[in-house]
């Protein structure tokens, strides 16, 4: 899902006028994301449950104040993360973004020349509705996604599911765009191991 | 030319549409001749594409009423206390 809203500008100002509708929406949209990025950044799904929850209690408290310099997810995710951090300070952590995880699971699926060593397969059965010891592929998608590292799940979270640009990812974590990179480098190939294992 | 390696190393950013154009001619050579790199490619697509779906499917089972109310009660609450 690609998202951003066909009108933003319409929805701000529906949030804004306290519609429970277009909250609602929103709320669809973005909780399912939010608690799965906060689980990576919190590891309590209670506690990040709550997290997220008052986030949003933030998000329409100050939605007024939202002038469109982000988009709107973009403001949501940014809220989110100081929340996160502030949460993790007061139990005693810090929740960095920072490279982690190590080297990537290609490293040994080369020769010394650099050549496959085993040609990768050819996944032509592998979509979203196909059932694979009794998930469905998306349900192993999600396994995979809950098992990476916090700063890797949020850049795939962002990147790849919310259609944030790098920048704008870059900025809600506060990294670079080079190691926004690097890190759903990582995340891609780890997800598509978990999917080769499938096929 | 380029080896498997580095071309498996590029997929992401190529499939991003962040090569230049020298890369994006020189990962074209490769793949015209290597079928596993366009296999590996073709798994990062779909990689990224059931990502892209796996949000979805999340959203289609999240209609929490009973957390929605609480968002709102919270909210109602902060602002009479003029917080
Ligand atoms: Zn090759």
């Amino acid at each position: 899902m690609r998202t951003d809203f066909p009108d933003e500008g319409q929805l701000v100002a529906s949030l804004v006028a306290g519609d429970r509708k277009a909250f609602e929406m929103l709320y669809r949209r973005l909780n399912a994301p939010m608690v799965r990025m906060c689980m990576g950044l919190i590891r309590n799904r209670a506690t990040a449950e709550e997290v997220v929850q008052d986030t949003w209690v933030a998000v329409l408290r100050s939605i007024g104040g939202f002038e469109g310099r982000s988009s709107l997810s973009g403001w949501i995710f940014a809220i989110l993360v100081n929340k996160a951090r502030t949460r993790a300070q007061r139990d005693g952590r810090t929740i960095s973004f920072d490279g982690d995880g190590d080297d990537d699971s290609l490293s040994a699926a080369f020769d010394g020349r650099g050549r496959w060593k085993n040609m990768p397969d050819l996944w032509d059965e592998m979509t979203a509705e196909r059932i694979i010891a009794g998930r469905s592929v998306m349900e192993h998608v999600n396994a995979a996604i809950d098992a990476l590292p916090a700063a890797q799940r949020s850049v795939l979270i962002l990147r790849s599911q919310q259609g944030m640009e790098a920048t704008e990812v870059a900025r809600v974590l506060e990294i670079s765009e080079g190691n926004v990179r690097v890190l759903l480098h990582r995340a891609r190939l780890a997800v598509r191991k978990a999917l080769d294992a499938l096929a | 030319m380029m080896s498997c390696k580095e071309v498996a190393e590029k997929a992401n950013a190529m499939v991003d549409g962040e090569v230049s154009a020298w890369e994006a001619m020189q990962l074209k050579v490769h793949l015209a001749m290597c079928k596993g790199c366009g296999r590996f490619v073709d798994q990062i697509r779909t990689t990224d594409e059931l990502t892209a779906a796996a949000a979805l499917d999340d959203m289609m089972s999240e209609a929490d009423d009973g957390r929605i109310n609480a968002i709102l009660a919270e909210l109602n609450q902060a602002r009479h206390q003029g917080g």
